[in-house]
């Protein structure tokens, strides 16, 4: 009586919070979608119809039983997907997506260097802008006239910045934390959308949805992009 | 039995197979591969008797893995333009890198690869693969050879050591005992003291493991130190300087608590504790080559163009002080380089209304735990512009301001002037809203330098400077 009494008790706790759980999974999009515009956008001072699109930066890990391990060519291969999703997310809004023309190769060091300190200025003004994501809409961040230095195409008229991590549990881990808890697979994507005349952040968006981001055949993360762009005035 | 007791003993036997295995990792690894021990001032035998390499270390499917990820981001590195792509700065620290791996060395998966990281954060790296990199920051900072030897040094021996696969090992292990500590917790299914005693030890055990891992890490550090210090002495570098670079880097220029060669390290410290204590014991005499890899002059003239780059770099990443004590080493080295007074100029006027040096006010515990926090909500604009609220910022402003100018002009001055000083020049115009001798010193730029890769920055700037005021549309950063 008394070994039923304690196990069996918290057990049946257990279990209806892992049904709930479950069928939260299954009913919710479990997606979770931020949109921040600048006063320029929504006043259309500033309106949207060419953008160059800098390299994605999105890093997976596949997280086991044994701790997190890299999944760098999985890491590159999303990369390049999730620009290709926001590029086409865009195009559904008749905004054009260039090519960057200082497109970096292999004989050029200081295009290559001035793309990397553009891509990491804007990873050092990143965490700012998450910590107070509202003051976009007040026109508080600015990466400052130096984006000009980039050169791109005079038509574009903004640079989006990608920035994601997410992780892949392996099965032994999907079962650890179905039982125990833990954090499910996941893929958190941030685009931020900054003028490219001067700086100023013109559009900040996150999204989280859940699922492998490894899955090719998911559409998780294309309706994730296209809600968390939706705020964003179409041509 | 009674299904009670059965498990209460499987759940004692989980328990007692989580304390061995929280001890077990890094116990085994320090029978393994031996590294010192820890204690201050003591020397290691273990340090002199060891082979540089780990000779039976044997490949493992996660060491594989492991070694594919590090290639791949190796690759990126190049890809992203975080790679110093110059030819004699490689060139130079393949030189150093290959005096200091003993000959005849030869390992598998390890190609010897030496290059510098265009990061202004003092710092260095080394990839299992054979890849170590030295940031511009660190390069700027160092005052001669032997103490990026005594940098390479230390780099080596991870990789020599196997210290990333080794610690990779641990790492799993450990990560796979918190798990199961986790497991343990979550279904602890006794009440009474003995399930009292089992939600203390699967709470307080993830802290221990974690302790143990980074009481690892820096077991393999100290033995990088050491090892390192004989790889240097071998290559006829004096050992001493592995302390001296230890020291350069404790000057908290930034008045941020900087990170080191890595983040699990022993406190610098302690570090140059036990490197000088082992240095004390085992002296070792000077060759005239050691006294030419620690000329200060040849390095400077060597890493000159890599400390212009870093300076740069500095001031974008809004490192203002760095900046400021870089440029001023090197204007002190070439007094007439117009590129060395136009750095030390930028670094003035970028720095806007803060003080050059930080007080020791400033570089109290408390006082950097504060300033991080300002860091991380403020932008560097609005720090600016907080700092102009206040009369010692103001101050501040108008003294930099001044010296920019002075340099500016002196760097004009100079043969063959540098005719980014006319940009600063307008810059700085534009700040103190001399608008026409702000768009006439941009326009000079621009012709002295016509295809510079800010024009198109530039020619707006002076659009924008020639506009009536009151028809000012665009604000300028």
């Amino acid at each position: 009586m008394l070994f039923n009494h304690r196990f069996t008790k918290p057990a049946h706790a257990r279990l209806t919070c892992a049904v709930f759980v479950v069928a939260l999974a299954a009913i919710a999009p479990y997606a979770a979608h931020a949109q921040y515009l600048h006063p320029k956008i929504i006043s259309k001072q500033t309106t949207i119809r060419n953008i160059v699109l800098l390299p994605a930066k999105v890093e997976i890990v596949r997280d086991s039983m044994k701790g997190p391990e890299g999944m760098g060519a999985e890491s590159e291969q999303l990369s390049a997907r999730v620009a290709q999703l926001v590029a086409d997310a865009l195009a559904a809004k008749h905004i054009t997506s260039l090519t960057v023309p200082s497109a970096p190769t292999d004989g050029d060091s200081q295009q290559k260097y001035t793309v990397a300190d553009i891509q990491s200025r804007y990873d050092d003004l990143l965490p700012k802008i998450t910590k107070k994501k509202k003051d976009v809409k007040k026109g508080r961040f600015s990466m400052g006239d130096e984006v000009l230095n980039l050169n791109v195409d005079k038509k574009a008229d903004a640079i989006v910045f990608i920035r994601g991590r997410g992780q892949k549990l392996t099965s032994g881990k999907k079962a650890f934390v179905l039982l125990v808890g833990g954090m499910p697979a996941y893929l958190q994507l941030t685009i931020g959308i900054v003028d490219a005349h001067t700086g100023e952040v013109l559009l900040y968006t996150d999204s989280i949805s859940a699922g492998d981001p490894t899955d090719p055949s998911s559409n998780r993360a294309r309706k994730g992009i296209t809600k968390s762009l939706k705020k964003l005035p179409a041509i | 039995m009674n299904p009670s007791s059965s498990r209460y003993l499987v759940v004692a036997f989980l328990c007692f197979c989580l304390t061995i295995s929280i001890c077990s990792p890094s116990f085994a690894q320090v029978t393994a591969q031996q590294p010192p021990s820890s204690g201050q001032g003591t020397q290691p035998a273990s340090a002199k008797t060891q082979s540089p390499a780990n000779e039976d270390f044997e490949f493992g499917k996660s060491d594989l893995e492991l070694l594919e990820q590090v290639n791949i981001l190796d690759r990126r590195f190049e890809r992203e333009g975080l790679v110093l792509e110059d030819e004699t700065t490689n060139a130079y620290l393949k030189r150093i890198g290959d005096l200091l791996v003993p000959r005849g060395l030869k390992l598998e998966n390890v190609v010897w690869k030496f290059r510098a990281l265009r990061d202004p954060v003092p710092n260095a790296f080394a990839l299992p693969n054979g890849s170590i990199y030295i940031t511009t920051g660190l390069l700027a900072l160092v005052d001669n050879e032997s103490e990026v030897a005594a940098v390479l040094a230390h780099e080596l021996t991870h990789v020599m050591r196997r210290h990333s696969y080794l610690e990779n090992r641990s790492n799993r292990k450990k990560f796979l005992t918190m798990n199961i500590i986790a497991a343990v917790g979550a279904f602890n299914p006794l009440g009474g003291a003995a399930g009292a005693a089992i939600l203390i030890i699967t709470t307080v055990a993830p802290f221990l493991v974690i302790a143990t891992i980074f009481g690892y890490s820096r077991e393999l550090e100290h033995e990088a130190d050491l090892k390192g210090v004989e790889l240097m002495a071998n290559a006829e570098y004096p050992p001493e300087e592995m302390v001296k670079m230890l020291k350069l880097l404790n000057n908290d220029i930034e008045g941020e608590q900087i990170r080191l060669f890595y983040n699990d390290h022993p406190a610098l410290q302690d570090r140059i504790k036990y490197v000088s204590a082992y240095l004390g014991g085992n002296a070792v005499p000077t060759t005239a080559a050691m006294e030419l890899n620690r000329e200060r002059a040849a390095y400077f003239a060597r890493a000159e163009p890599i400390m212009r780059h870093d300076i740069q770099l500095a001031i974008n990443a809004a490192r203002f002080r760095s900046a400021v004590y870089l440029s001023q080493r090197l204007v002190e080295f070439h007094p007439d380089s117009s590129e060395n007074v136009f750095l030390l100029a930028e670094s003035y006027r970028t720095l806007g209304p803060r003080s050059p040096q930080l007080t020791d006010k400033d570089l109290t515990n408390s006082a950097k735990k504060d300033a991080a926090k300002k860091r991380a909500k403020r932008t560097p604009e609005e720090e600016e512009r907080d700092l102009l609220a206040t009369p010692g910022g103001q101050e501040n402003w108008k003294t930099n301001q001044q010296k920019a100018e002075e340099l500016y002009l002196r760097a004009l001055q100079l043969d063959t002037p540098f005719p980014a000083a006319h940009r600063g020049l307008g810059m700085l115009y534009e700040k103190l809203e001399r608008r026409t001798d702000a768009a006439n010193e941009y326009e000079e730029y621009l012709e002295l330098a016509p295809t510079a890769i800010d024009g198109e920055r530039i020619k707006r700037r002076i659009e924008a400077l020639r506009r009536p005021q009151n028809a000012i549309q665009s604000p300028i950063h």
